[in-house]
């Protein structure tokens, strides 16, 4: 019963942190709440077959709500806008330049799932770069890459939105 | 910088997010859906959640609290150590619910000779309503750099206050606040500085009773402010409006466009001076919020500038006069 224990502890401890770590990567509360119900009941099957927790339960449980975060991102991803890639106009937003709160919200659910799932992990969840490439089993390279444009792109929306005023 | 930006926008968001009693609706629609195991599952996580006690009723061994240091070794504002696996940098307290709670007071005199060193006067472990501790201070405002206060130049008792918090993982970390006469002293964490006076009377309250106390309901005397008012009027979330002038309205119509107007003035950091005084017209909207302290925006004809929230300040209030007669005129 241990397994079940340590589950039931962190569910009632870290459930609300769980569920809002998935609405920052989803925006979307019936997404961050199917979210988490999926890695919950996941990581539950795998202890239970290995017959022990892992030592850091809510961290593997963290891990387990980006993986399906990402797994189901890519399902749907021929139907997403995917700013991977840096905009054709050669717009670079200065350090100074203003972003309206609402905006800045907004387009962060326009970017591309794995440069969200940084900002998340990093501005949210404010892990460390050699962290966050642990959770999203990459490197670190790629995890301050990913972080740079999704910056970027973020300064270039907020230019485009000041230019529409 | 936009990497704060971009934290403040993830935090103002946040409790719009689904709680651990919408998962518990969805784990028992899922208990038909999948095999036995599932069913098990969900059966237990079910029980987890609605128990919430689930770690007392274990043989698991109890988290031990932070112990308040025997002297309060430093001029306040002074916390004993940086936070410990939380980066504190972004609000007063994180926003989760902490396993212990202790509260450490200090008493002195505020002049000179002995500003630091006093030696620990009282404590108590904190072990009812945590959800009211996490919901005031994890909401408290941020300190503008630069920003002057209303002090009181006047020599007298002083009381310091630590309250050592402790979560998962080991993680820790420490607030000061203090009680005095000269209401001077800033609150902190180590990295995150909060006004003076920040929660220091439920402090106190908490200290003699063991328990947080509940939120008093929110008025026209409501002490300002709410974190986020450093960079907006009034952060996003708000459930209600009162319009204070020579009374107190409720404000029960929308008030949606008066939101809008205040959040699109040309703002600067408020550093505290009004730099005229006259007689004028004079508002004070106050917005609440489901948890946490309420947004309070100043309209002040006498004072230059004429707009401000103890976070922010504005030259010019735009239309917001006339929506606010318009509010007060259907209410």
């Amino acid at each position: 019963m241990e397994v079940d224990e340590a589950l039931g502890s962190l569910v009632a401890e870290s459930g609300d942190r769980l569920l809002r770590v998935a609405y920052q990567l989803t925006h979307e509360r019936a997404a961050a709440q199917d979210l988490v119900q999926e890695a919950i009941l996941r990581v539950y099957g795998s202890i239970r077959r290995r017959h022990r927790s892992p030592d850091d339960l809510y961290a593997y449980l963290r891990r387990a709500v980006l993986n399906e975060f990402l797994r189901t991102r890519r399902l749907r991803s021929s139907t997403e806008l995917v700013t991977d890639s840096m905009p054709d106009a050669a717009v670079v937003a200065s350090d100074d330049a203003v972003l309206d709160r609402a905006v800045l919200w907004d387009r962060l659910a326009e970017l591309s799932e794995r440069q969200r799932a940084v900002l998340v992990l990093r501005h949210y969840e404010q892990l460390t770069d050699p962290e966050i490439a642990e959770v999203l089993g990459c490197r670190q390279s790629t995890v301050r890459s990913l972080a740079m444009r999704g910056i970027a792109a973020l300064r270039s929306a907020a230019v485009l939105e000041e230019d529409r005023e | 910088m936009i990497e704060d930006d971009i934290a403040a926008a993830m935090v103002e968001h946040e409790q719009e997010a689904p709680t651990a009693d919408d998962l518990l609706t969805g784990l028992r629609a899922q208990r038909h859906r999948h095999g036995w195991w599932y069913a098990a599952a969900a059966a237990l996580l079910v029980i987890g959640v609605l128990s919430g006690a689930w770690a007392v009723t274990t043989d698991k061994p109890a988290a031990a609290p932070l112990s308040c240091p025997t002297k309060y070794a430093g001029k306040a504002p002074w916390v004993p150590t940086a936070p410990k696996g939380i980066p504190g940098n972004s609000r007063l307290v994180p926003n989760e619910m902490p396993r212990t709670a202790v509260v450490c007071s200090y008493d002195g005199m505020n002049s000179g000779k002995s500003p630091s060193h006093w030696g620990l006067a009282a404590k108590r472990r904190i072990t009812e309503n945590l959800g009211g501790l996490v919901d005031e201070l994890a909401w408290q405002p941020r300190v503008v750099p630069g920003q002057q206060f209303s002090c009181l130049a006047v020599l007298g008792r002083q009381t310091n206050y630590l309250v050592g918090l402790t979560y998962s993982h080991g993680r820790t970390i420490w607030v000061s606040t203090t009680a005095g006469v000269s209401r001077c002293v800033t609150g902190t964490n180590g990295r995150f500085d909060t006004p003076p006076d920040s929660a220091v009377g439920d402090v106190s309250k908490a200290l003699k009773s063991g328990r947080w106390p509940e939120p008093a309901p929110v008025g026209c005397d409501a002490r300002w402010g709410r974190l986020g008012q450093d960079k907006t009027m009034v952060p996003a979330g708000s459930i209600s409006l009162t319009i204070c002038g020579t009374r107190a309205y409720p404000i029960k119509a929308d008030y949606r466009e008066l939101t809008t107007e205040l959040n699109t003035l040309d703002t600067q950091a408020w550093l505290g001076v009004c730099a005229k005084h006259e007689p004028g017209t004079n508002y004070r909207l106050v917005f609440s919020y489901a948890v946490g302290p309420p947004a309070v925006v100043n309209l002040s004809s006498a004072c230059q500038p004429p707009v401000y929230n103890g976070g922010t300040e504005s030259d010019n209030s735009g239309n917001v006069i006339p929506i606010i007669r318009h509010l007060l005129g259907r209410h």
